[in-house]
């Protein structure tokens, strides 16, 4: 779908939602034609699908020899979503490998002569990133939702439907949170540039910071610093047990301000930096 | 050198291609750049790990007595393992993905002493700077930690333990550098050594099951931490030098292939 936009405007520039739609257009060729971004959503949601089932399954096998005190701390909504901790890097990585990719070929100079406004550029790639992540994480999420539950059903332990208060909540909120950290690594990929980098960045910022963090005793500094990495904000999200913020809702503005942050961030290096 | 055709000597051959490794080595702007990651992320990170942990002398003399405050100071080891990792994986990959690697081989036909004296320089400068690394973080985070629990450089065990933390990011970083000759891009490698390190330790315990925290006990990072406890604890039970060794393994059985790829595919 090539539009003749620059042959036929001439010296005027053409409207603002036909360069939109260019933009669009070409970041879209730009993100199907890339191999990995075929291949490895599609082994990534394989191989988290069944994470989770494997989870569930070990669970569900354990019910009948739980104690009561053990019986009362079995959350289906957990045990079926504790995946997320390692799946959330798949959606991180995507996003920094669509920005990464682009300049490891140099193909990113050629974008920016053809399309010189490069907020719009970097909009386009925002908005085409977050509806591919989207797409991913519902299929994702909701798969793992309903054979892990079926799962519990069949070993007849305790289990939830999507009509349970709270269920779609948990569902919406992981799939929301899988999108926020496709666009924290497509923002981080543009800031620096580099996929080892980047890469480096997400499985330290989204798994192993956390982990760390949490080992340290939490005094008045970690209950006003580490509730609001990305990652344990997320946990929020389709953990049941609240950890340390007040709301969810908290989590959900959180997780936004991440985004429009880094996005921010993005813009400005994108538009003042060389390519 | 002096050397006729066909009459180069082994030993000169191989200070040229050590030579030629550290160009390359110290020319790229990843090295430093990774190495300040790393650096920033273990003092830092030794500081914080001690504030935080400071007021353990409230705690119960149980868990005083299990405190580890050698393995509790260096954890930012797990954090700046990823950066020392991906910076071997890149001596490799960076080269393989500006084409300089044919120039290489092209110089230096003989393909695993180019392998050899590039593990060897990536070795010596990830060695040096994580030893010292972590006896900085050592040294910061006890005096930080001084009202609590902790020790000193000379007490038993404790220098072992330290050097073993510069031991252990030595050994990733060469295991990212045998894994990046494997597979050549930068990100397929940088997910496989992470999935090792990061990902598999998570996801098997997630899966419950003995045989789960049996393959668990054996995994490369929750082996080689190992190396930097100074009292056994935590949910692996291999010991110092069992542990450095299974990690060893690893490196061993990746440069072993690494080796044999290197020579047989093309550039």
């Amino acid at each position: 779908m090539s539009h003749p936009i620059a042959a036929s405007a001439g010296p005027a520039s053409p409207a603002a939602y036909r360069r939109a739609g260019a933009a669009l257009a070409t970041e879209w060729i730009k993100l199907r034609s890339l191999r990995s971004m075929l291949l490895t959503p599609l082994l990534g949601a394989v191989a988290f699908i069944g994470l989770a089932d494997g989870t569930v399954r070990n669970n569900a096998a354990g019910w009948a020899h739980l104690d009561a005190a053990q019986r009362a701390q079995f959350d289906p909504v957990d045990i079926n979503f504790n995946f997320v901790t390692l799946g959330i890097l798949l959606f991180g990585v995507l996003g920094a490998l669509v920005a990464t990719n682009e300049y490891g070929s140099g193909l990113i100079r050629t974008t920016l002569a053809a399309t010189p406004q490069r907020g719009l550029v970097l909009a386009a790639k925002a908005v085409l990133a977050a509806l591919v992540a989207l797409a991913l994480a519902i299929v994702i999420i909701f798969t793992a939702f309903f054979t892990g539950q079926g799962i519990l059903s069949s070993a007849h332990a305790p289990h939830v439907s999507l009509g349970d208060p709270g269920v779609l909540g948990h569902l919406l909120g992981t799939v929301y949170y899988m999108t926020a950290a496709g666009l924290i690594g497509l923002f981080t990929g543009v800031l620096v540039r580099s996929a080892a980098a980047a890469i480096t960045a997400m499985f330290g910022l989204l798994l192993v910071l956390p982990v760390l963090a949490d080992r340290i005793p939490q005094d008045a500094v970690w209950r006003h610093t580490v509730p609001y990495l990305p990652s344990n904000l997320g946990d929020e999200m389709w953990h049941s047990h609240a950890r340390s913020l007040p709301s969810p809702g908290i989590a959900v503005l959180g997780l936004a301000a991440w985004v429009l942050v880094l996005a921010a961030a993005a813009a400005f290096s994108l538009r003042g930096r060389d390519a | 050198m002096s050397a006729q055709a066909g009459a180069i000597r082994l030993d000169s051959r191989l200070r040229a291609t050590a030579r030629s490794e550290w160009i390359k080595f110290r020319s790229v702007r990843s090295g430093p750049f990774a190495l300040v990651a790393t650096a920033l992320i273990v003092v830092v990170g030794a500081w914080l790990l001690g504030a935080g942990n400071r007021n353990s002398a409230a705690a119960s003399p149980a868990s005083q007595a299990a405190f580890d405050p050698v393995f509790t100071v260096l954890q930012g080891i797990e954090l700046a393992q990823l950066f020392v990792g991906a910076l071997g994986v890149i001596t490799v990959t960076g080269e393989y993905s500006s084409g300089l690697i044919r120039g290489t081989f092209v110089a230096t036909p003989q393909r695993a002493q180019v392998l050899a004296m590039k593990a060897l320089v990536f070795a010596a400068v990830a060695w040096a700077c994580c030893t010292a690394l972590s006896f900085a973080a050592f040294f910061l985070g006890q005096s930080v930690l001084s009202p609590a629990k902790h020790v000193g450089i000379g007490d038993p065990g404790v220098l072992t333990a330290v050097l073993g933390g510069g031991l252990y990011l030595t050994f990733v970083g060469l295991l990212g550098l045998f894994i990046g000759v494997l597979v050549r891009r930068t990100p397929a490698a940088l997910a496989a050594l992470f999935g090792l390190l990061a990902v598999l330790p998570i996801a098997l315990i997630l899966f419950k099951g003995t045989i789960a925290s049996q393959l668990g006990e054996y995994l490369p990072g929750n082996a080689g931490e190992q190396a930097f406890h100074l009292l056994p604890g935590g949910a692996y039970t291999l010991g110092r030098w069992p542990g450095l060794g299974v990690l060893a393994a690893y490196v061993a059985a990746a440069a072993v292939a690494a080796f044999t790829l290197i020579r047989r595919r093309d550039a």
